[in-house]
């Protein structure tokens, strides 16, 4: 019998060792999924109005709390985004310009009541609602409106800026809007000639998702900013020895009095988000923004005050905050269509397996 | 070793590792059903003592108004006094169907006495027995839900393989028997 060296073949090789590589991968997302469709499918949709702490799902729609997002490739208002920006150059050569995923906190809302949910350290099962590449000639795809503002935006839009918003015709993002996105990769990401493919999935408030994760009174949650000062380690904030190290470090002129002293306007509440409730510091050629009156103030103060008694979701130990688009048999018909998907993987991985051994045998071609 | 007999080798180790997979997450998925179910218990079981404490207080402050209707309140009381957190679940959901029930009567009674719904304190306490209700209610349905979860996955395959080897066994619902529902009251 003649053989033939794998060197005979190293494209078929190459395909092989690749089709190995893409069936584990598909395998082992295949059976992530099975798991949280098993998750899914096993727990009972509890009502938001009579949830109990502890273990639950929700399934309800998407609104929004203290402050939305703005997606960095269609800029539509979000509470959630996975956005990528990939260029080749030749066809098989990819880079990856840009890679962003970014989340707030948000409320969701059923027929009976609504519920906030810190969404820190959750797993994001988003619909992919934009996956365009440009065209033969360079042309940038229809659904593409980059982002041009900040990514974070109030979640109630004055009736003034709204007015504004729509009498403004958008113009066309320059190159360097891509270069700003890009996150300093722009002489890549907007001056190169490449093929470019735009992703982006992302979860908007009038969404339906299901959310599975546990409820706990606010006041149980560890800081979801992790802000607090003794974060990760044993001792309190009264502690003497860091009440030392404090007055240490504002002796030496490295730690401010105050927040205002520390962060300047950026202290002051609403500003930069809404409306501030009292006058910041600007450049004397600034526009200053209007004041807000004692009743916003007020009911902005309400909007981020959270009892500490009131149910929240989040995630804990050994719960996951699992956060998956549509209601809940959508969401479980999606993880389990991963499992088949993942099965038929391992069918790949098998197959190429054998191929590469029949490669290296020589037996291949013989 | 040869690279074929590796490739098998490799072919059986992924499929063990499938079954095996699948033997490990149907284990684990049972066993979160039972806990979710014991959970959901408890979580009923929480406000049914709500409620069994909260009722003396309704019955009391109604008493005095309300001479006529002892008959109301004396369901109400006995249906009470049926309440045993010991007993099986199903004996549990009779009660508390009965008490459901009484309790309803005594609201719809009290409706007729507008001397009764003035009172601040009848209405407070109004208020709560029927937030219990409800929450009563919300809760059974997701104990339920899950039971029937729990149910339908350790008897429908590939499960229903396991169940004998670990000995799981369909759980109760929480719900009366048609027999039970359809039983007269003492009132009538």
């Amino acid at each position: 019998m003649r053989t033939m060296p794998v060197g005979a073949f190293p494209q078929l090789a190459l395909v092989a060792v690749a089709g190995l590589v893409a069936g584990l991968w598909l395998l082992a997302r295949g059976m992530a999924g099975y798991r949280d469709a098993t998750r899914l499918a096993d727990t009972a949709t509890s009502r938001i109005a009579t949830l109990a702490a502890g273990e639950v799902q929700v399934s309800g729609v998407i609104e929004p709390a203290e402050l939305t997002l703005i997606s960095p490739l269609q800029s539509v208002v979000c509470v959630y985004y996975r956005s990528s920006v990939d260029t080749s150059n030749d066809g098989t050569d990819v880079d990856a310009d840009f890679r962003e995923e970014r989340a707030v906190g948000f409320r969701v809302r059923d027929p009976s009541g609504d519920i906030r949910v810190f969404p820190r350290a959750a797993r994001w099962d988003a619909p992919v609602v934009l996956d365009e590449a440009t065209g033969l000639m360079g042309d940038e795809p229809a659904g593409l409106q980059l982002r041009t503002g900040g990514a974070i935006a109030p979640s109630e839009v004055e009736r003034e800026a709204a007015i504004a918003a729509l009498l403004t015709v958008p113009s066309a993002p320059a190159a360097s809007t891509l270069s700003r996105i890009g996150g300093g990769m722009g002489t890549r990401f907007g001056g190169s000639n490449g093929h470019r493919r735009y992703r982006e999935a992302r979860l908007a408030p009038g969404d339906a998702v299901t959310i599975i994760g546990r409820a706990v009174p606010f006041g149980d949650l560890a800081d979801p900013t992790e802000a607090d000062i003794a974060m990760g380690s044993d001792l309190a904030a009264d502690d003497p020895e860091v009440l030392g190290d404090i007055a240490e470090a504002r002796a030496a002129g490295v730690l401010e009095a105050t927040p205002e002293e520390a962060w300047g306007n950026a202290a002051i509440p609403g500003f930069g988000i809404g409306l501030p409730v009292r006058a910041p510091e600007l450049d004397p050629e600034a526009a200053p923004p209007p004041i807000a009156s004692a009743d916003q103030a007020l009911a902005a103060e309400r909007r981020f005050a959270i009892a500490p008694e009131t149910l929240v979701l989040a995630s804990a130990p050994g719960v996951p905050l699992l956060i998956a688009h549509g209601i809940p048999t959508a969401a479980v018909d999606r993880h389990q269509g991963r499992f088949v998907v993942g099965l038929l993987g391992a069918v790949v991985a098998i197959a190429s397996a054998m191929a590469l051994a029949l490669l290296v045998t020589g037996a291949f071609g013989s | 070793m040869t690279a074929p007999t590796l490739a098998a080798l490799f072919a059986v180790g992924l499929v063990v590792l499938i079954v095996a997979f699948l033997i490990v997450t149907t284990y684990n998925a049972v066993m979160a059903l039972r806990q979710r179910i014991d959970k959901a218990w408890a979580n009923i079981d929480v406000v049914l003592k709500q409620r069994y404490d909260q009722l003396p207080a309704l019955v009391s402050a109604v008493r005095g108004l309300m001479a006529f209707e002892q008959d109301v309140l004396t369901e109400v009381a006995r249906a009470r006094a049926a309440y045993s957190p010991t007993e099986p679940i199903p004996d549990q959901a009779v009660h508390a169907e009965a008490t459901t029930r009484a309790v309803r009567s005594l609201v719809a009674v009290v409706e007729a006495y507008p001397e009764v719904r003035s009172d601040r304190n009848v209405l407070d306490l109004q208020d709560e027995i029927e937030r219990l209700e409800s929450m009563i209610a919300d809760r059974r349905e997701l104990y339920n839900d899950q039971v029937y979860r729990y149910n339908a996955r350790i008897t429908t395959l590939p499960t229903s393989l396991l169940a004998p080897l670990f000995g799981w066994r369909e759980r109760p619902f929480f719900a009366a028997a048609p027999e039970e529902l359809a039983r007269p009251t003492a009132d009538l």
